[in-house]
């Protein structure tokens, strides 16, 4: 399947990179992991704030959806979280912005090793796909509710 | 392994006693320095800084200045066949990293020096003798509100010798050597999770499953999680704490022949670490294969535990 356009600029972006500038790049994005954060005043529509098993530290998905439908996600990592899924937390805000929540759950995780380079993606860095993971889950739960929203409205007496 | 290959000898050692928080009742006090000790040495010859990390582009995100990367799975293993690298091949390192027989190496790292304690035992491994751990790693480091940098330091390559020979009969254990350990009843030590100890888990927490296909543990091994060793803030903990928790609630004796065994090798480089420049245990070996070997072979014995 295609990518959002905005994701898949930035995988063009990484895939004619040599491995030196992909790190590089990666850093560059984990450094402005912190401007994705939730912003003063900014209300959500879902908030997922927890810390898996899976994962080293407390990870929040915030999700906002626009009156076009179009999904807004922030996110907050917690002190210990690795570099890449920092990385990846900023690279999945950018590129992810503004898509369907049915279009997020279908964004297949097959373009995460385009971006992170075969070198990085090791036994103790897949926890790079985690926050995809995180964002689908936030997504679907978003859509089920909606689903029974519809529903229960369906339901009720004229 | 003799006291004096940490680099410096207890005379000198004595000399910076001020620096201490670090345990002289240590059996080799002279394998740690604080964190003060480093921040002002951090130029001096004949030292080379190193950070290992489990967090592949830490050291890219800042570093302690003048301190060199060396990364586990690129620098220290093999890329073709699980094992180390080859004794030419750490001679390249050694050497574009400008380190020489001489030079006293300092490892720090991520994950209360999980890594540096595993890059130390490869260093180690290749003979070479002058060897420390910054205690507390790198979070104490950056707790403590010292500077980082992004700056790669670039120092002249050096011709480090290429070993004649690695020290696996030493301080390495083979996946036969810990089968006969567990089948002697001699000291087996499982350094993992209870959950992962007790094949409830296969995986350990905060980590996604790392392709085992069976839990539990090594028949005979007892349970010691790594971060028995440790205070919150990563430092080691004290000499006698350690030897309450080793000696006393675990057994072990000075003659001991001990194997310590984690998933891949580096909780138990760390409690290698613990054992024997800590505590002095003359014969402690990591098993490295440890439980991604063990978990996947075929016919090996397994228990598990409630």
């Amino acid at each position: 399947m295609s990518y959002p356009p905005k994701l898949n600029a930035i995988i063009a972006l990484f895939s004619d990179l040599p491995d030196a500038e992909k790190r590089e790049t990666l850093i560059a994005y984990a450094d402005q992991a912190r401007s994705q954060e939730p912003k003063e005043g900014e209300t959500f529509d879902l908030e997922d704030i927890r810390k898996d098993e899976e994962c080293t530290d407390t990870v929040a998905v915030f999700l906002r959806l626009d009156e076009q439908g179009g999904a807004h996600f922030r996110v907050t990592l917690g002190p210990q979280v690795q570099t890449l899924t920092k990385a990846m937390s900023s690279i999945l805000c950018k590129g992810l912005d503004g898509i369907t929540p049915e279009e997020v759950l279908a964004i297949p995780a097959d373009f995460v090793p385009k971006i992170v380079g075969a070198e990085l993606v090791r036994l103790r860095s897949q926890t790079v796909y985690y926050l995809l993971t995180r964002m689908k889950g936030v997504a679907k739960v978003w859509l089920n509710r909606r689903r029974s929203e519809a529903a229960e409205g369906e339901d009720s007496p004229a | 392994m003799p006291w004096h290959s940490c680099g410096f000898d207890r005379v000198t050692f004595t000399d910076y006693n001020h620096y201490m928080s670090i345990d002289s009742n240590y059996a080799h006090p002279e394998a740690l320095v604080t964190t003060e000790w480093v921040a002002d040495h951090l130029k001096d010859e004949g030292i080379r800084i190193i950070e290992s990390n489990e967090d592949v582009l830490l050291y890219d995100m800042g570093h302690l200045p003048g301190a060199v990367h060396i990364d586990w799975q690129r620098d220290l293993q093999d890329h073709t066949i699980r094992d180390y690298i080859q004794p030419s091949v750490f001679a390249e390192l050694c050497s574009r990293n400008g380190i020489t027989p001489e030079t006293t190496c300092i490892f720090y790292g991520d994950k209360s020096n999980w890594w540096s304690c595993y890059a130390l035992w490869v260093f180690r491994l290749f003979g070479h003798e002058k060897v420390k751990i910054m205690d507390g790693g790198r979070d104490k480091w950056i707790a403590e509100g010292r500077p980082l940098t992004r700056e790669v330091p670039r120092y002249d390559a050096t011709s480090y010798p290429v070993p004649t020979m690695r020290r696996d009969k030493e301080i390495r254990a083979f996946y036969e050597e810990a089968l006969a350990q567990s089948r002697s009843g001699l000291p087996l030590i499982d350094v993992r999770s209870p959950g992962e100890y007790k094949g409830l888990v296969t995986h350990m927490p905060e980590y996604p499953q790392e392709g085992v296909l069976r839990g539990g543990h090594i028949p005979g091994a007892r349970s010691v999680p790594w971060k028995e060793a440790v205070n919150a803030d990563a430092t080691f903990k004290s000499a006698a704490e350690l030897a309450k928790i080793y000696r006393e609630d675990l057994g072990l004796k000075d003659d001991d022949a001990i194997v310590a065994y984690c998933r891949i090798g580096e909780r138990s480089s760390h409690t290698w670490f613990v054992l024997n420049y800590l505590l002095g245990f003359g014969n402690v070996r990591n098993y490295d294969g440890s439980w991604t070997e063990w978990g996947n072979r075929v016919g090996a014995p397994i228990e598990k535990s409630v």
